[in-house]
């Protein structure tokens, strides 16, 4: 019996643990090698938007490849999560079952964020500068105007909090109102569809800077928020085994 | 739970607060500023009736902060928060309007 | 746990010296006030781009209809009103039942505003003003419309205030969430009261 209790989270933490390797593969990849930290204007000219992938074209298709397998542990780091909701739902678990849903897709987005870049990167001498422009455009519209799922599972997690039925609740209270807000504040990332230039065009400070800080610094809360909670739920599981109770699910 | 409890005889008695008096005042603020910013105020400065506006505005938000969202009462973490950003981004707005 | 709309305490005929106590829960206040910074960056923003054109945002401000907006902030007005009611309806023990009709009232008062904001968006639209015209008209579609889009969430919020209101009793956890949402209500209409006089009076 004693051997039984001890229950292993090492996979959920290292699911957890890939959304923070997610982080600095990206800070690495999309910032210091292809300089698209923060985007190029969408008002440069098609020539001046080809010249920078010509001048970068190795360090953008290395930053390709780093940020393409980055992506993938989307899906980990957000079923983490999505494990962790199934534990606060009863009855029907329809905010689990939306989770994966919205993740499985939203996933696919962000993996075709490095590859048409590195489609663009692969032989960009002799591309169409304008053809270039559109697919280059097409990338930040992949990266910024999908927000919407991403906002649905942000809503989603603080609906499942605040119903959680665990006492205490498996995350913080606040940590759903955090969610709600986060939700609202990358909607923004929608707007640029409409401008070329200023605070909400794609390189601007409404719909590039704060959807992105946001949305990182949210995965930095939440990753924190989630290694407590496998603590906590570890810590009541291995509690009522040594009662010789049945483990909660 | 510290909830206080609302004696209320008849449904008329639940006007019977401050915050019915706090919106008589946003009511009339209202009209005040909307008469100020379209010609109707009587003042021909519009730089003049544009501060008092802004100054009114953030006012009246002071007012729903503390009587409608019941910070009159919270702990002074959440009073002196919003106290202070009616106050900063007063100040903050009226400098930008007055450089423009 | 208190279970609320039972009868108070005895000892209320003192006149208690009043608990400090946080309306909602903590969270709440992270949302709220989180919420109101970003505004008051998007506020500073506009008046910003404001001093480099200032000729061309009275110009293109006197085209706005001033009246649609007054409306608008007297329909706020009268809708949180009915919001504070319906807490205090909440909170009383005779009155209870007016709360979920006070919510639906609270409730109309916003649809209205937002009926009264996409005629006013037609209206403009009609006119062939769009986000693209002039800087502007970006910051007064953009403004007004991310304003719009808390008003939706908070419609969606009063909806669920409503069920609660219908409780006989709520939960510790329900009558926070109660509060919290009637503070967000009062938020929505707060941030109206600046974008109101900052986009269509000041000049």
């Amino acid at each position: 019996m004693a051997l039984k209790t001890e229950i292993d989270s090492g996979l959920m933490k290292a699911a957890v643990w890939s959304g923070i390797v997610l982080i600095v593969a990206m800070v690495i990849a999309q910032g210091f090698l292809m300089h698209f930290i923060p985007p190029p204007s969408p008002d440069l000219s098609a020539d001046e938007l080809a010249q920078k992938f010509i001048d970068r074209k190795n360090e953008i298709r290395l930053g390709c490849l780093i940020q393409c397998m980055a992506w993938g542990f989307w899906a980990t780091w957000s079923m983490a999560i999505t494990i962790i909701m199934r534990k606060m739902e009863r009855g029907y678990p329809i905010l689990t079952y939306c989770s994966i849903a919205l993740n499985g897709g939203g996933y696919v987005f962000f993996i075709l964020i490095p590859m048409t870049w590195a489609v663009i990167a692969f032989r960009p001498e002799t591309l169409d500068p304008e053809i270039m422009q559109i697919m280059n455009d097409w990338v930040w519209f992949d990266f910024l105007f999908t927000w919407p799922p991403f906002a649905v599972f942000m809503a989603l997690i603080g609906v499942a909090i605040l119903k959680d039925h665990n006492v205490p609740t498996l995350y913080p209270r606040w940590v759903a109102y955090l969610n709600f807000w986060c939700a609202i504040l990358i909607f923004p990332a929608g707007l640029i569809a409409f401008f070329h230039t200023g605070l909400f065009a794609y390189d601007g400070i409404g719909a590039f800077w704060m959807p992105f800080a946001v949305f990182f610094g949210w995965m930095i809360t939440m990753s924190v928020t989630t290694f407590q909670a496998i603590n906590r739920i570890k810590a009541t599981q291995v509690a009522a085994l040594s009662d010789d109770e049945p483990a909660l699910v | 739970m510290s909830v206080h409890t609302v004696s209320a005889d008849r449904p008329a008695d639940l006007l019977k607060s401050s915050s019915t008096v706090v919106w008589l005042f946003l009511i009339v603020a209202t009209v005040v500023s909307w008469a100020l910013g379209t010609d109707h105020g009587g003042i021909e400065n519009h730089t003049a009736a544009s501060l008092i506006i802004l100054a009114v505005a953030f006012v009246k938000i002071r007012f729903i902060g503390l009587y409608f969202m019941e910070l009159k009462d919270a702990p002074l973490v959440l009073r002196a928060i919003i106290e202070a950003y009616c106050l900063v981004v007063f100040c903050v707005v009226t400098g930008f309007y007055l450089a423009g | 746990m208190a279970s609320l709309g039972t009868a108070p305490p005895p000892d209320d005929t003192e006149a208690p010296k009043k608990v400090k106590r946080i309306p909602g829960e903590e969270g709440t206040w992270i949302f709220i006030f989180g919420d109101m910074t970003v505004f008051a960056v998007f506020f500073s923003v506009f008046l910003q781009s404001r001093i480099g054109d200032p000729d061309g945002f009275a110009r293109d401000q006197a085209e706005l209809n001033q009246n649609f907006g007054a409306i608008n902030t007297a329909l706020l007005l009268v809708s949180s009103l009915f919001v504070v009611l319906a807490m205090r309806a909440v909170q009383s023990t005779t009155q209870r039942h007016l709360a979920p009709r006070l919510i639906a009232a609270a409730w109309l008062c916003g649809a209205g505003f937002l009926a009264i904001k996409i005629l006013e968006y037609t209206e403009k639209i009609q006119h062939d003003i769009t986000p693209q015209t002039s800087d502007f008209f970006m910051y007064y579609f953009v403004l007004t419309g991310l304003h719009a889009f808390h008003l939706v969430i908070g419609l969606v919020v009063l909806v669920v205030l409503y069920k609660l209101s219908q409780k006989p009793e709520m939960t510790k956890n329900q009558y926070s969430f109660f509060e919290g949402g009637a503070c967000f209500w009062h938020m929505v209409d707060l941030l109206w009261i600046v974008l109101f006089p900052l986009i269509f009076l000041v000049r």
